[in-house]
């Protein structure tokens, strides 16, 4: 992969059992539509499951897995660094995720999840009270 | 038969809509200080957007995805926030120096002072995006912004000596009667107000709004290659009216008037009122776009629903975000700023935020898991990356430029 | 614990020496299966050795225009390698060791088909 003929020889990685995403480059901060393409929130970073930071690795211990995607304050301890309790974040079991490309669909409607209650907040409280609100545009 | 009237239609609109308060004040301003000394940075400009938006609206065509979306994903969170940060607060500048435009616009055709449009256009702005389409809203007011050609009717009618013109276009550099410095800030300057970002949000916004298929694309390259160097000669004639009246004169452009002034000198009355006409349509349509881009660039970083068509309703933040740009434009307008100073300074800013919404353009107009077979050609990266360097050319001189000129004394 | 701790950790080898900077995280969607997807799992770290820097993917894909932009985003991330999970040892804040002997693997990606 590198021009470089001096960089070391690197062994070939064995090959995938399924789709092959980089966390960063394909998942990090895209989209993630609901069932019906409406835009839920944007991937703000991912929670994994089963590493244990300190603690050496099992030889031959299952792998990690994606548990969810996190939004939210996320976005901010992103950017700033830090961590939000756990009880401020807002998580998209990665379960509800039925495709990944170049956005991550959701099989569940939006409505149903913690991710969309700003909006639903905004939409019936404020945006809902103006006249119009509620139509189609003309 | 309807087909063409559509073409022709689109091509209308994209003329019509291509001239906005920042290219009307620019260009005479530029007009009535070098002439057409500066003719060459118009052609640049018009080049150059035609590069970024063909490029754009392709991506959102094809990929199904706008601008800012991309921004985020490409930058990440914090070079996007920056960008989302500068891109939003130019184009509240932006609305804030259209909102002004529509209303001195008004004020030349009542006589009543600006100050009390203003929160008339703003709400006619608001009241537009709350409950008219997107295909009407772009239509009417780029074919009623088609009265600008006036201007050029104008230029036509004040028999001006075309080879002075000529002479002043083909120079090479500055005059020797304007310092190096200020000829090369007003470059900067129309090269902004030429390639102004919010026209790429709005344009590549568009493609999902209106949810263009590659059918459409043809159509719209077709807009975009006709209508925007037909709106770059229309620049011209602004620039070319004041270059014939105002530079003899040495008259200063500090308001609207000496803008028309030409106008009025060529074709009295009743060109004066199709100038005013078409002044007010394209600043009030440009107020709408720009104020849709806010509302674009907000929700695309942060993943909220967006979009025209959807009821207000179910774009809830989207609309409440325009809303909120809106009232701040009409806050900062009524500290009884002076639009013509506020427009002047969000055209060099634009230039300066430019870069940093290309490049990720570029970037992904390359990339085949957006893009598939339609990445760009040879031929596109090229000119795209020579205008990558023009461009953050521009955008590193201007804040210098800015200073050192004294915002062009 | 999440992503953004991983990224940018710096990976260290047996004898605590640096190789680089963990930039990306490799998964792969061929767990158990689910309702929906199959478990996703974390098969990998790519590690450059280089620069923490966001990168766009040139050093993995067989993608090259625009050239300016490909080819210094290729020298920046120069000698990007992947480690299997399997070499990983211990994950500590901010740093990730590699066992003895850990394997540096191609960094490659499969060619991605058409997304849309």
């Amino acid at each position: 992969m590198t021009e470089n003929p001096d960089a070391f020889q690197t062994d070939a990685a064995p090959p995938p059992a399924g789709q092959v995403l980089d966390a960063h480059l394909h998942v990090l901060d895209r989209q993630v539509l609901d069932r019906d393409d409406v835009p839920v929130t944007t991937a703000d970073d991912l929670e994994l499951d089963g590493i244990e930071v300190g603690a050496p690795i099992e030889p031959g211990s299952p792998r990690p897995t994606v548990s969810a995607i996190l939004t939210g304050p996320q976005l901010v301890m992103r950017l700033f660094g830090g961590h939000a309790p756990a009880a401020r974040t807002i998580r998209i079991p990665w379960r509800l995720v039925s495709e990944v490309g170049t956005v991550i669909h959701l099989g569940v409607a939006g409505d149903a999840l913690d991710a969309t209650w700003a909006e639903r907040w905004v939409s019936r409280h404020l945006i809902g009270r103006i006249p119009g609100g509620r139509h189609a545009p003309e | 038969m309807s087909k063409i009237f559509a073409v022709a239609l689109g091509i209308l609109t994209a003329i019509g809509g291509f001239v906005d308060i920042g290219d009307l004040v620019t260009n005479a301003v530029v007009g009535s200080r070098f002439g057409l000394g500066l003719a060459w940075v118009v052609l640049v400009g018009v080049v150059g957007i035609c590069i970024y938006a063909q490029m754009s609206g392709r991506v959102a065509a094809v990929s199904g995805r706008a601008t800012f979306e991309i921004i985020r994903e490409r930058l990440g969170p914090r070079a996007g926030l920056a960008n989302l940060a500068a891109s939003f607060l130019i184009n509240l500048l932006t609305v804030t120096a259209e909102i002004g435009g529509v209303a001195l616009a008004l004020q030349l055709a009542t006589s009543v002072a600006p100050g009390w449009w203003i929160p008339v256009a703003a709400f006619g702005v608001w009241i537009v995006i709350w409950r008219a389409r997107f295909k009407l809203l772009e239509n009417v007011t780029g074919l009623l912004g088609l009265t600008l050609i006036v201007f050029a009717v104008a230029l036509f009618m004040l028999s001006p000596d075309w080879g002075q013109l000529a002479g002043q276009a083909l120079q090479p550099g500055p005059p020797s009667d304007e310092p190096v410095a200020t000829y090369w800030f007003y470059a900067v300057a129309l090269f902004g107000a030429a390639m102004t970002p919010y026209e790429v949000f709005f344009f590549s916004s568009g493609a999902i709004e209106e949810q263009w298929t590659k059918q459409d694309l043809a159509k719209s390259r077709l807009n975009v290659l006709v209508g925007f160097p037909l709106g770059g000669l229309l620049s011209l004639a602004i620039a070319g009216c004041a270059a014939v009246v105002l530079l003899p004169q040495a008259i200063d452009v500090t308001s609207l008037s000496q803008v028309v002034l030409p106008v009025a000198e060529a074709g009295g009355k009743v060109a004066l009122a199709f100038v005013i006409v078409g002044i007010l349509a394209a600043t009030f349509g440009a107020a709408l776009e720009t104020t849709l881009s806010s509302g674009y660039t907000l929700a695309q970083y942060f993943g909220w629903s967006w979009g025209k068509f959807r009821k207000p309703a179910k774009a809830a933040r989207f609309h409440l975000s325009m809303i909120i740009a809106l009232l701040i434009a009409v806050a900062i307008l009524a500290t009884g700023v002076d639009p013509i100073l506020v427009t002047e300074y969000s055209v060099v800013f634009s230039a300066v935020a430019l870069p940093l919404t290309y490049l990720p353009i570029l970037i992904i107009a390359n990339d085949r898991e957006y893009m598939g077979d339609e990445v760009n050609g040879r031929a596109m990266n090229f000119v795209g990356q020579v205008y990558l360097v023009i461009i953050l050319a521009a955008a590193i001189a201007a804040i210098p430029l800015l200073i050192v000129t004294g915002a062009g004394a | 614990m999440l992503l953004s701790d991983l990224l940018d950790s710096d990976a260290v080898d047996a004898d605590g020496r640096r190789v680089g900077a963990v930039i990306d995280v490799r998964l792969e969607v061929s767990g158990a299966p689910r309702q929906l997807l199959a478990d996703t799992v974390v098969t990998g770290l790519l590690v450059s050795p280089h620069s923490r820097f966001s990168t766009w993917g040139y050093e993995r894909r067989d993608e090259d225009g625009p050239l300016l932009i490909a080819r210094f985003q290729r020298w920046l991330h120069r000698g990007t390698f992947l480690v299997a999970w399997d070499d990983v040892e211990r994950v500590d804040e901010g740093r990730v060791v590699f066992r003895r002997g850990y394997t540096a693997r191609d960094a490659a990606l499969p060619r991605a088909p058409r997304e849309r």
